[in-house]
């Protein structure tokens, strides 16, 4: 990856404090029974707040908050494209998805790095599917996602996010797509988990530790997008895949009504429209 | 990828094929195409292998090198994926325009190995906290036929499977540590790869899916599942990749199936690479790309 030399980037090499302190004991979380650290059940998630057109500048955006994971998104376009190579019939869709620095546990760069790049190409494959892109030839969408604070879920809240800011935008779409995501702990499937919950390689080498996350198109039963890291047995992705389709489609009430809400206000605001 | 025009007759023809089990070249739907491997053929190299996958080449290099651990991992060794796509296997890949590509087939790659029970990167730990064998898989895709991911993981999994690293025996002495290399060129270990997965690429075709898809399959398919399958039947990473989605209950019937691919696929290339290694080196091959 070449040099950042616009900015002064600090100490070419520095490791967060925490690297070095014992990892704390790995939550239990085997047992069904068990109310996890932040009090919910493992069928739980955490409270969401949802608003649009927080960018007045943007065509369409959206703020989702899922407790402590916060991601904001706005959508610029459908807008020319320039580069004459880039021609198609087809509408463009082009995905941009970045951790602020401070949002992570352990800093990060400015330049996107290879989960962040892993990210916009997921979102991207998430998105695409709903979009009506025959709809803007010749012309381009552009979808920003920055997180500001990584508190688990991230890609899930972030497709969520991505397609209820393309609405707002006005993008002709067949669906909303709606992200969710569990973690897989032995016989046991949390739903939304947090940071601390969530799948890292510094588990433990069982069978079935691991995560999903899967994107949604409710009114259709599409899935869109589904990933899922750790080592896991077919029975319990596919319960887990179940769980999350049903997440889905309890979130997609809540996003649609977000859209009402934005839409009444747009009209109160100025009748005429 | 590499980009391929078809008519919508052609492709009309392919998908209906699919939907009757019959494909443009003959196969079924879960039949592999021909499948060569080779190993050990760069000597600079602690472990290379060669693929041929029909028309898609794919040469993996393994090196390693003794560096510094994670500071979060400090007991662990590290495993780095680097994928070229090389301007030989298509034009478009000049420049950066295989870059994402490569992106992609690395995070892929390093996402379906990142489980500890796959590989054990404990084993590659020197001394803790200071010193570990770093692992740089390198993969250069020479020809582009279709298929790319799974003949990558197959080519990797190969190539771990013929490296071998020198023996070190670490002496601590007064406080000093001391790390000697074996002068034995022959004193080596290998890598226990047997748990390491192979992805499963199953594409979508019409109503049904096919494995190993062709370049012209791939240009008909909207959308495609990945799945890195273990011999033991388990699923280390899962992806769906393309521009269409998938209905939740052809996803059920894509994991079935996919498992059932990725096993007997495991297997068979254990036992070839197994009876590969029992032979040696038999003859000095030249030309190996024929």
């Amino acid at each position: 990856m070449p040099a950042d030399s616009r900015r002064i980037n600090g100490p070419e090499k520095s490791i967060s404090p925490y690297a070095f302190s014992k990892p704390c004991k790995d939550i239990k979380i085997t047992e069904p029974s068990l109310q996890r650290k932040d009090g919910r059940n493992p069928d739980n998630i955490r409270p969401i707040f949802l608003k649009t057109g927080l960018i007045t500048q943007a065509q369409g955006s959206a703020y989702i908050e899922q407790d402590g994971t916060k991601v904001i998104c706005s959508v610029y376009g459908p807008r020319a494209v320039i580069r004459k190579e880039e021609f198609s019939m087809q509408g463009q869709l082009t995905c941009d998805f970045k951790f602020t620095t401070f949002s992570c546990h352990n800093r990060r760069q400015y330049q996107q790095d290879a989960e962040e790049k892993d990210f916009s190409v997921q979102l991207l494959e998430a998105l695409e599917p709903a979009v009506l892109l025959h709809k803007f030839p010749k012309a381009q969408v552009n979808i920003m996602v920055t997180v500001l604070q990584n508190d688990g879920s991230v890609l899930a809240a972030s497709v969520t996010c991505a397609s209820v800011a393309l609405a707002d935008a006005g993008i002709e779409m067949y669906d909303l797509v709606i992200g969710s995501s569990a973690r897989i702990s032995g016989a046991t499937i949390l739903m939304d988990p947090c940071a601390t919950e969530e799948y890292s390689d510094k588990d433990s080498a069982h069978v079935n530790n691991g995560s999903v996350t899967v994107g949604l198109m409710p009114s259709l039963n599409q899935i869109s997008a589904v990933t899922s890291k750790g080592e896991l047995e077919f029975e319990h992705l596919n319960k887990a895949m179940k769980h999350c389709v049903s997440m889905c489609v309890d979130l997609y009430p809540v996003c649609q009504q977000a859209l009402a809400v934005a839409m009444e206000t747009r009209i109160n605001a100025d009748p005429k429209t | 990828m590499a980009e391929i025009h078809l008519s919508d007759a052609e492709k009309t023809f392919i998908i209906h094929g699919v939907q009757d089990n019959l494909r443009e070249d003959g196969r079924g739907c879960e039949d592999y195409r021909h499948l060569e491997i080779e190993t050990g053929l760069v000597s600079n190299t602690s472990g290379s292998a060669k693929i041929r996958l029909a028309n898609t080449e794919i040469l993996v290099g393994v090196k390693a090198e003794l560096g510094e651990p994670y500071p979060e991992k400090p007991d662990k060794g590290r495993l780095e994926f680097f994928v070229d796509c090389s301007a030989n296997a298509t034009p478009e890949f000049e420049g950066r325009g295989g870059e994402e590509l490569a992106t992609e087939l690395s995070s892929m790659l390093a996402r379906a190995y990142q489980c500890p029970s796959c590989l054990d990167l404990r084993k590659l730990s020197v001394v803790e906290g200071k010193q570990c064998w770093i692992i740089y898989v390198d993969v250069l895709v020479l020809e582009y036929g279709g298929n790319l991911f799974d003949a990558a993981s197959i080519a990797v999994k190969a190539a771990l499977f013929n490296t071998s690293i020198p023996t070190l025996t670490v002496s601590h002495d007064e406080g000093h540590v001391e790390i000697d290399l074996s002068d034995d060129p022959y004193d080596v270990q290998r890598i226990e790869v047997t748990a390491a997965p192979c992805i499963v690429t199953l594409s979508k075709l019409g109503h049904s899916h096919v494995v190993d898809a062709s370049s012209k399959e791939e240009a008909c398919c909207l959308a495609r599942l990945m799945l890195g399958v273990t011999e033991k039947g388990t699923v280390t990473a899962m992806k769906k990749e393309g521009s269409g989605s998938l209905d939740t209950s052809s996803v059920e019937d894509m994991l079935q199936t996919g498992r059932r691919v990725g096993q007997a696929l495991n297997k068979s290339l254990m036992e070839v690479l197994m009876s590969d290694d029992k032979v040696g080196k038999k003859q000095h091959l030249t030309g190996f790309l024929r």
